[in-house]
């Protein structure tokens, strides 16, 4: 099990800041032993682009990959491969923050000398601009991640006049900047190494900056940008390493980003020396092609992400928790893992924590004989619940996104609930649209697949943001917690194991584990596996290593 | 000038179908004995026919040979071949071990074409799915013959400002985003029943794709459909037995709807290849052939998640659509050289 | 001519703003198109979905939306996407109308240069082998669907055979400016253009076929061939000429509506990104500016080639003109 590293653990601070100036001072040396690598150009290629290229606003997965290497923080995850990607680490900041005034209060003391890509020097007022630019252009995390910051209300009332009084207090001279939080939140330096928190220049519009790329520190910068084709990033000329962990210097020159085509089209493009390496995907029907005939090229890595399908429970026949357990005893998760590639690739579980998460510990309710783990369905138990239940013959449409994989799931649980004696249909939606039709309670959708990706390592993350009453909102397209599940005593305990964070971060994992099951128990949702990530690379890629915040580390990697 | 009679190309066309032929029958009545009589219309006919009754038939295949039901993921089922049982849905164990590939064709009883990625009974769901895939496309297909010739005809004869008006709305139709229609009808129809009237519709209905899909190709037919009937009004026979008096309604009967037949005829079996994929494209967005069930279309969607290692599955529907529609074509051209009043000598 | 040129005009607009009126009011009856919530991202707080409608002006009366966004596209142009943010519209599409002008241009001379010989050479051998063979040809050409043909041209030339001497010179997918270099661009286009084209050939040839069969029956080619001129002038002559009648009209539909983005499919799989797949794209998303945009352009596109058309074929067949 991974710790999760807290403000209020000033033992392990030190710990980390003492390594990372012991690899400050031997970051030369580094440097030097790898030079061979440097250079050459890095061809990745992608289906589609994901618009706008604001770090403040844009909130997906394949572009914060790039914003890893383009922007930074005050602090941000460690750019290593592995358990540590998880670890936060100084950025812009010279050192982790003093925290003060019983975890109100962070106090960091910038970096000297740091430019943008412009040229400009970072300053304490760049830091303060960020962070009202944030509100400013309606950032999709604002009211969620930020909200916590005095001022934050009247910044999220009136966004066109925000300043954060009292909340960012900056002291040019000493070149500190004090954040002062309403309330304690131990979760709250994972919340700034999140791209939306990314430093800025002053001057930057407070508007979504769309596809104009904005300059930031990191060590490559955006050079063109046309979302129905290509991405050009090259090495930021005012860029020198201040911290391999935070910020590395990358080993390529370029790395060009093309757009367009499929995904068939892009393994081949890899097989044959044309790209490098593709964002989405290889399509399930090449997977066992490639396991024989480029192993070397494949890398699998865990991802802290579910596949699941929210049943809601405030309609017919899902308002009866018999028949949301009767269906999660019913579905064979092994069939499932097989729709999505086979056990290399998915991990069947019955629970909400993803596996090596943090308050992950292995359990299942809903397998023929429970226990750590899943092993098969038990179909009487879950005829004899739908028995009970008296929902027998009921009708019940299963929405689904119109890729293949969502697809297959809810063909198959469309099989499973007419077994079940249900009158079950399929209904599929185009992918970006389903993701906020399901969520709207006017809609009234009884069963969908959906997926979610951890922000940031803890619990709460997944647990309070899913299944949380503060996360349900009636009748808007933006209302998370799809299932409409709000347990007042679960939502307590969530919000206490939060606060218990703050000062025992081992007793509270233990409580998130204990909520896991509790929620579990409830079952506003059918866990149905956990998805590995593909990578397929070129063959003259070298140095792979995987984030589990930012996946594949693309500046990490050389080309020679 | 199209008229039987060469060597009097300004008579009256009062018997000009009749011609040397013995019965003076009409053109639709020779088109029948035609097709009796000619050896390849009775095959190809028969050819349609033996298609529509496998398809009709698929529940048997499906329950006593296949032994399956076509309609249920069967991702766990085995199957036994050389008297090993082994998983119908084969996982990789080869290097990495990524990747689950469907059984391929068995050639057998059971999965005798493999199965998809569900592991279902591709050869039992081809079945299935023609009976939905004939049935939309086919009253796709007449919907649109019979719009297109409605308009095109209206608008040739009528000319005008009806002219006008049935063009832009031709215009209309052909530049409009089908697919934008589609996926608002998916959205606006999930899981409702809407009654207009007596009439019930229900998102698994029929009768929404079939409406859209004999729609879109109508500007396609319509089109040239009207300048044909230009080009037949603005003969000089057709002028002529104008100004003899004769009834509008006899020119269309006897002049212009012959000359269209033949036109739509030509169309029919392209536009039944062209709507069968028209409509795996609407049952990918749940507008029509909804999960579990099938369609040609839809089973040639599924397939195409298989290209690369199962091929046999969307081959199979492709070929059973190319069979159909060749068939289709030749029964067509037969009967378009009978009806076309012109071919008569000519052959 | 002036006045059927101000005629025409005249119908163009009646049918872009028809189709442009259908499309706003399908988007808005459409239940979950609202674009707040994608706008503000996942997990948005209800006061950010909120301030973003009333950013985006989604909050007002649809009338004033549909004025606005025809005074951003036609008059500011500075219409900009929902989705991809900052993203102008008017220049993204016409950055990528040449790629599908490139592929559709290429494919339509392959399609009429294959499909007239088609038609042609199977009415000469009326009811012979070549005639079976060609209509055989042509018939599977129209059952098998683009997207599976053009799969299956790319599992052979860029994966299965691709590093054998038959298509080893074969160029990664994507397109390549024509003024970047030409040859380039001619060997990127050459499988999509087939691709695109195969079908059509199958259609156009049948047509052309059936029309010179049935013109040959005509008093008109009787008189000919009784002057005594020789059959393959006959043919190629006079009854070519009025059978390409309903072949010229529905090019001129084909031509209008895969200009305007119907070849999505032969785009996509040949990663060309032209104006079908940024049409596809945003109808996913429900993109309505860049919806609607493609939809216009289409439309001008099929209005245009209708025209022309029209015009062509009374110049071929002056029958056509009305009395």
């Amino acid at each position: 099990m991974i710790t999760k590293l807290t403000p209020a653990r000033p033992g392990r601070w030190a710990a980390t800041v003492a390594t990372i100036a012991l690899l400050a001072g031997l970051a030369p040396g580094f440097a030097a032993a790898q030079d061979a690598h440097r250079g050459g150009t890095l061809r990745l290629v992608s289906v589609s682009s994901q618009g706008t290229l604001d770090p403040h606003v844009n909130y997906t997965s394949q572009f914060w990959q790039l914003y890893a290497f383009l922007y930074d923080g005050l602090v941000g995850f460690k750019k290593v491969g592995g358990p540590e990607s998880k670890e936060v680490v100084a950025d812009l900041a010279a050192a982790l923050p003093e925290v003060s005034n019983d975890g109100k209060t962070y106090t960091f003391t910038l970096r000297k000398g740091v430019k943008f890509s412009n040229g400009k020097e970072m300053t304490t007022d760049d830091v303060v601009a960020s962070f009202q630019r944030i509100f400013k252009v309606l950032g999709p995390t604002a009211g969620t991640f930020y909200n916590g910051i005095v001022g934050a209300d009247q910044c999220l009332a009136a966004p066109a006049d925000c300043t954060l009084a009292g909340g960012i207090v900056a002291d040019k001279a000493a070149g500190t900047v004090t954040i002062n939080l309403v309330a304690p939140d131990p979760e709250f330096l994972f919340k700034l190494s999140a791209p939306h928190a990314s430093i800025l220049p002053a001057e930057t519009t407070a508007k979504d900056n769309g596809n104009a790329p904005i300059p930031g520190t990191g060590a490559y910068m955006v050079k063109s940008y046309d979302p129905n084709n290509s991405m050009v990033i090259v090495r930021n000329p005012a860029f020198s390493e201040w911290s391999k962990d935070a910020q590395p210097e990358g080993h390529v020159d370029e790395i060009d980003y093309t757009f367009g085509g499929t995904e068939e089209a892009a393994v081949n493009a890899i097989l044959n020396g044309q790209a490098d390496w593709m964002f989405d995907q290889p399509p399930a029907d090449r997977l066992a092609e490639l396991s024989t005939a480029a192993p070397d090229q494949i890398h699998l890595a865990p991802l802290s992400a579910w596949w699941y399908a929210p049943m809601n429970v405030n309609l017919a026949p899902f308002n009866d928790v018999r028949v949301r357990q009767a269906l999660n005893y019913a579905i064979d998760r092994d069939a499932l893992v097989s729709l999505f590639g086979g056990p290399a690739l998915a991990q069947p579980v019955c629970q909400v924590l993803p596996p090596e998460f943090p308050g992950h510990v292995d359990q299942c309710q809903y397998t023929l004989d429970p226990g750590d783990s899943w092993s098969a369905p038990d179909m009487d138990k879950a005829m004899q619940l739908v028995e009970e239940s008296g929902t027998k013959g009921e009708k019940v449409t299963i929405v689904t996104e119109d890729n293949a994989a969502s697809r297959g799931i809810g063909t198959y649980l469309q099989s499973v609930l007419s077994d079940l004696g249900y009158e079950a249909a399929v209904q599929t939606i185009s992918g970006d649209i389903q993701f906020t039709y399901i969520q709207n309670t006017n809609n009234k959708v009884q069963l969908s697949i959906s997926q979610w990706y951890a922000d940031y390592p803890a619990a709460s993350n997944f647990l309070n943001v899913l299944f949380g009453c503060d996360s349900f909102h009636p009748g808007s397209d933006a209302s998370i917690n799809i299932a409409g599940f709000c347990d007042k005593g679960i939502d307590d305990r969530m919000k206490a194991a939060i606060a218990l964070g703050a000062t025992d971060p081992a007793a509270a994992d233990a409580e998130w584990a204990k909520i896991d099951g509790a929620v579990m128990e409830a079952a506003p949702a059918l866990p149905l596996f956990t998805p590995k990530q593909v990578d397929l690379l070129s063959t003259r890629v070298g140095n792979y290593a995987f984030s589990n915040q930012y996946h594949w580390l693309i500046a990490n990697a050389w080309v020679q | 000038m199209t008229t039987d009679q060469p060597e009097t190309g300004s008579m009256p066309p009062a018997d000009a179908a009749g011609g040397a032929l013995p019965p003076p029958a009409g053109p639709w009545r020779r088109a029948l004995q035609g097709l009796a009589s000619s050896r390849t219309a009775v095959l190809s006919g028969l050819g349609l026919v033996l298609i529509v009754l496998a398809t009709v038939l698929a529940p048997v295949y499906a329950k006593h040979v296949a032994q399956t039901d076509p309609f249920r993921s069967g991702l766990s089922a085995k199957i036994m071949i050389d008297g090993k049982r082994s998983p119908v849905m084969e996982r990789s164990t080869e290097g990495l071990g990524l990747g689950v590939t469907p059984i391929g064709p068995t050639w057998g009883p059971k999965y005798f074409l493999g199965a998809d990625t569900q592991g279902r009974d591709v050869a039992a769901r081809l079945l299935y799915g023609g009976q939905n895939s004939l049935v939309i496309a086919g009253a796709a297909t007449l919907l649109c013959l019979v719009c297109a010739a409605v308009i095109g005809i209206v608008a040739g004869y009528a000319g005008g400002r009806v002219d006008t008006v049935l063009s832009n709305l031709i215009d209309m139709i052909w530049a409009f985003p089908v697919y934008l229609l589609a996926i608002s009808l998916s959205i606006v129809m999930l899981g409702k029943t809407f009654e207009i009237g007596p009439i019930h519709i229900s998102s698994s209905s029929l009768v929404v794709p079939i409406i859209i899909i004999g729609l879109v190709y109508v500007p396609y037919v319509a089109r040239p459909v009207r300048g044909r009937v230009i080009a037949i009004t603005n003969s000089d026979f057709v002028l002529a037995a104008r100004g003899l008096g004769i009834r509008p309604s006899r020119i269309l009967w006897r002049h212009i709807l012959p000359n269209v037949a033949t036109t739509l005829i030509v169309f029919a079996p392209m536009l039944m290849a062209l709507n069968i994929v028209t409509e795996s494209s609407l049952s990918f967005l749940s507008v029509g052939v909804q999960a579990p069930n099938a369609s040609w279309g839809t089973i040639l969607q599924d397939g195409q998640a298989l290209l690369y290692s199962r091929p046999v599955v969307s081959m199979a529907p492709g070929i059973a659509i190319m069979v159909t529609v060749m068939l289709l074509n030749l029964f067509g051209d037969v009967l378009r050289d009978i009806l076309d009043p012109k071919s008569v000598r000519g052959r | 001519m002036l006045a059927v040129i101000l005629s025409r005009l005249a119908r163009m607009v009646v049918v872009m703003v028809g189709i442009s009126v259908i499309t706003f009011l399908i988007f808005f009856a459409t239940p979950g198109a609202d674009p707040a919530a994608r706008i503000a991202g996942r997990n948005a707080a209800p006061e950010t979905v909120t301030a973003v409608r009333h950013d985006f002006g989604l909050d007002r009366p649809i009338w004033v939306q549909y004025g606005v966004m025809m005074r951003k596209m036609f008059v500011t142009g500075d219409l900009t996407s929902f989705v991809n943010r900052g993203q102008k519209i008017v220049p993204t599409l016409t950055a990528a109308a040449p790629v599908t002008l490139s592929l559709v241009a290429g494919a339509a001379v392959l399609w009429m240069a294959l499909g007239a010989a088609t038609g042609i050479i199977a009415a000469a051998f009326k009811d012979r082998l070549p005639d079976k063979i060609l209509m055989g040809v042509s018939m599977m050409a129209v059952a098998m669907p683009v997207f599976w043909v053009g799969e299956m041209v790319n599992l052979v030339t860029q994966s299965r055979l691709h590093d054998t001497w038959a298509f080893s010179w074969v160029p990664p997918l994507g397109y390549v400016p024509l003024s970047e270099s030409p040859a380039r661009w001619f060997l990127a286009l050459i499988f999509p253009w087939i691709t695109l084209s195969f079908l059509y050939i199958g259609l156009y040839g049948r047509m052309l076929r059936t029309g010179i069969i049935e013109t040959y029956q005509e008093d008109y080619i009787r008189t000919a061939r009784a002057k005594g001129l020789t059959a393959r002038r006959v043919l190629l002559k006079h009854a070519t000429r009025a059978a390409i009648i309903p072949v010229v009209i529905m090019f001129g539909m084909d031509f209008g509506v895969l200009v305007g983005g119907a070849a999505v499919l032969t785009e996509v799989v040949f990663g060309l990104n032209g104006v079908g797949r940024l049409t596809y794209q945003a109808l996913k998303v429900l993109d309505l500016p860049m919806i609607m945009a493609a939809v216009l352009y289409a439309s001008f596109f099929v209005v245009l080639a209708n025209a022309v058309v029209d015009l062509l074929c009374i110049l071929i067949d002056p029958r056509l003109r009305r009395k």
